[in-house]
């Protein structure tokens, strides 16, 4: 099945027309339509993860034209790896958004399923590609997508989308502008071939200011500490679908370009020896994870709450870039997968609450973990991970974290990470504390109510809670097999 | 130095263009300016792409008269490749341009006001 | 707020002129641009894809995956806006 590559990105994109035109028909239509196509992309990226294993790394040709002249997908360990993660994500997703979009936008369910498989496609598009102006086309159909997703939500929806369009189209078009100081400099819009011509031009002052404008542009577009300030309103005022689904793969994928950019088309050589980039982006990133943990202990909304953690998690990401060894590298490979997992958990289990209470506020939270046991469960699990327990997940990309930091002599690293599995700890503690107690008045759950049964999520929003839970829990005691089979080979050459 | 300036004058219009729509996108407070800065913004960059295709000598990359009888020589014909890349840019300008004007018409619906000041009085 | 985003606007200004001193000149015949991938999209269009005109040539058959991208933006900004901009119908219709 060698058309696998190109049948990831393809299938979503044409299933987008027929559930158009099969949902203006017929409404009820749409929802299976979706989950056959994310289902059959995700089988073909489990079937090009099992190529990239037995045979290689795979280079497909679009249009049989030999690159640099047309356009090529080149499909290593890095990427193979980070296509079955989207799909599980998106299909994890569209399973959990059936009840709760027909609560929060019941004329629009059509058009809501074609953005979102939109947005799917413009995700995988951007993982499996291997030109640059492919990449920068790509994106702009996932962040168009994204746009009019965060902008269907509640009261400050269409002013925090209009801010996060300002925001990413600074980002698109500093990546646009880097692109093209390249292609002055150099004559080609390939990542392979570019990784050839560059190193000849490394003293060239183009290629040193091409560079900077892509740090700015991903860091932009991924939420790296000083230009987050999009990140929090957006995705607490979307809609909890569209958080669950922006939230665990934006960061991912601008991460995954981060690694293509800073270390394949770019050599490790020129990011650490002759700029001082990894350097920066370390500090930075310190300063992200502490910042991220420290304002999320400040807010009473436990959906914004989250998006702060999301913020020292895109902090965690950056690290491990930064510290420019194989370990931390490791740690951030890894943590790619493991935070895609948290992320989407928590955001589900908040999305359920909303859906059966309506409230989210954590003093509200009292006495859930009667009514809705598995939901609470699993968020406890999931908070373990994000604290850094073993055996759960999150545990295993921290110690890698931990060791690159050790490895590259940076003590202030290993002191922020333990600072911060610590303000995750109290973080955590306080809601999981709160929904264990007796409830009062004006709490979601009401003193009369307590007598009554258990009111869980929906099954359908139950279902996907509760796989993610046990994908953390299984992800952790797999994860030395996984690290053996395949980030050992997805780290980039020159370490 | 003045040799610097006039041979690659080109790149100093189109940067200062840039810079201005970047200022515009960042500086102002209502939203309509936000979005022609926006706009300015990424028109400089496609010029700025367009501007390294051309050649001196060279003229328009489509070869006229006759099909194939004559040879092609690739220095009298101006590079093809940025211009197709501009294009696709264009189009995605456009659709930016779409999408916000469309995020602003429900914004005015709901707060009657353009003004960022103004409305973010109303989340306080 | 102003100064802020005033200053931000003169250093990205800045950093750009600065890499711009080592760009080709304009109009140089032997710019890496012009010598490094074109030079076959202009000898060869005849041959390969019998089309005259190269920006076709180049848009619809050797980088016809980008295009196949474009179409697709412009398929999303239209869904985009129905989403974003369609109200359920009120009861009454008010005639304008």
């Amino acid at each position: 099945m060698l058309q696998a590559p190109v049948l990831i990105v393809v299938i979503p994109l044409m299933f987008t027309f027929v559930a158009l035109i099969l949902g203006l028909w017929k409404k009820g239509l749409c929802y299976p339509i979706v989950l056959i196509a994310l289902s059959l992309s995700f089988l073909a990226t489990l079937q090009t993860l099992n190529i990239v294993i037995t045979s290689g790394t795979i280079h497909y040709r679009l249009g049989n034209w030999s690159p640099p002249w047309g356009i090529e997908y080149v499909v290593d360990y890095l990427n193979a790896f980070v296509l079955p993660v989207i799909s599980f994500v998106a299909i994890m997703v569209a399973i959990y958004s059936k009840k709760s979009i027909e609560k929060e936008l019941p004329d629009k369910v059509v058009y809501f399923y074609c953005i979102f498989l939109l947005q799917v496609t413009g995700f995988l598009g951007i993982v499996v590609t291997g030109d640059m102006f492919n990449l920068y086309v790509f994106l702009e159909i996932a962040s168009l997508s994204g746009y009019a997703l965060i902008s269907m939500g509640e009261d400050g929806a269409p002013i925090a989308s209009f801010n996060y369009l300002i925001f990413g189209t600074i980002g698109a078009c500093f990546y646009l502008l880097g692109v093209g100081y390249l292609y002055a400099a150099t004559g080609s819009l390939n990542m392979a071939d570019l990784a050839k011509l560059l190193p000849n031009l490394y003293g060239s002052r183009v290629i040193l200011v091409g560079f900077s404008f892509f740090m700015v542009g991903l860091a932009l577009k991924m939420a790296l500490f000083p230009l987050h300030v999009w990140l929090p309103d957006a995705y607490t005022h979307a809609p909890s679908s569209v958080s669950a689904l922006l939230a665990p793969l934006m960061t991912k994928v601008g991460a995954y370009v981060l690694i293509r950019v800073t270390y394949t088309v770019f050599k490790p050589y020129f990011s650490i020896e002759i700029l001082p980039a990894t350097t920066i982006l370390s500090w930075i990133a310190a300063a992200a994870i502490i910042f991220g943990a420290a304002m999320a202990l400040a807010q009473t909304d436990l959906k914004r709450m989250l998006t702060y953690i999301l913020v020292s998690e895109v902090g965690y990401l950056a690290l491990g870039i930064g510290l420019g060894n194989r370990n931390g590298l490791t740690g951030a490979i890894l943590h790619i997968l493991n935070d895609a997992f948290m992320m989407l958990a928590l955001f589900m289990v908040v999305g359920a609450i909303i859906y059966r209470y309506g409230g989210r506020r954590i003093s509200q939270l009292r006495y859930l973990h009667k009514k809705m046991p598995f939901t609470m469960a699993v968020f406890v699990i999931v908070a373990l991970s994000v604290i850094g327990i073993p055996p759960t997940c999150g545990f295993f990309s921290k110690w890698y974290l931990l060791l690159g930091a050790i490895n590259a002599h940076g003590w202030i690293f290993v002191a922020v990470l333990l600072v911060s599995s610590l303000l995750n700890a109290i973080l955590f503690f306080r809601v999981i504390e709160n929904v264990y107690l007796e409830p009062h008045d004006g709490d979601v759950v009401e003193n009369h109510d307590i007598v009554v049964s258990v009111e869980e999520a929906p099954l359908t929003m139950l279902v996907p809670i509760l796989i993610t839970g046990a994908g953390i829990l299984s992800l952790g005691v797999l994860s030395g097999k996984i690290i053996s089979t395949i980030i050992q080979f997805a780290i980039p050459a020159g370490f | 130095m003045f040799d610097l300036i006039v041979s690659k004058y080109n790149y100093w219009i189109y940067i200062i263009l840039m810079m201005i729509g970047f200022y515009a996108m960042i500086g102002k407070k209502n939203l309509i300016k936000k979005v022609i800065g926006m706009n300015i913004f990424q028109t400089a960059i496609i010029l700025f792409f367009v501007s390294t295709a051309s050649k001196k000598g060279g003229t328009l990359p489509i070869i006229m008269h006759g099909h194939g009888e004559h040879a092609v020589n690739a220095a009298s014909y101006i590079n093809p490749l940025p211009h197709v890349l501009m294009l696709t840019a264009i189009v995605v300008m456009v659709s930016t341009l779409g999408v916000a004007l469309a995020i602003l018409i429900v914004i005015y619906r709901k707060y009657h006001t353009l003004e960022e000041d103004e409305i973010l009085r109303f989340h306080k | 707020m102003r100064v802020l985003a005033f200053i931000t606007v003169i250093i990205t200004g800045l950093i750009l002129i600065y890499g711009a001193q080592d760009l080709p000149n304009w109009g140089d015949p032997n710019s890496p641009a012009s010598l490094h991938v074109s030079p076959r999209y202009i000898e060869k269009t005849m041959e390969e894809t019998a089309t005259p005109n190269m920006v076709t040539s180049v848009l619809a058959d050797y980088r016809g995956y980008d295009t196949l991208g474009e179409t697709t933006v412009i398929f999303t900004a239209g869904i985009s806006c129905i989403l974003i901009l369609r109200e359920r119908k009120r009861r009454k219709k008010k005639k304008s």
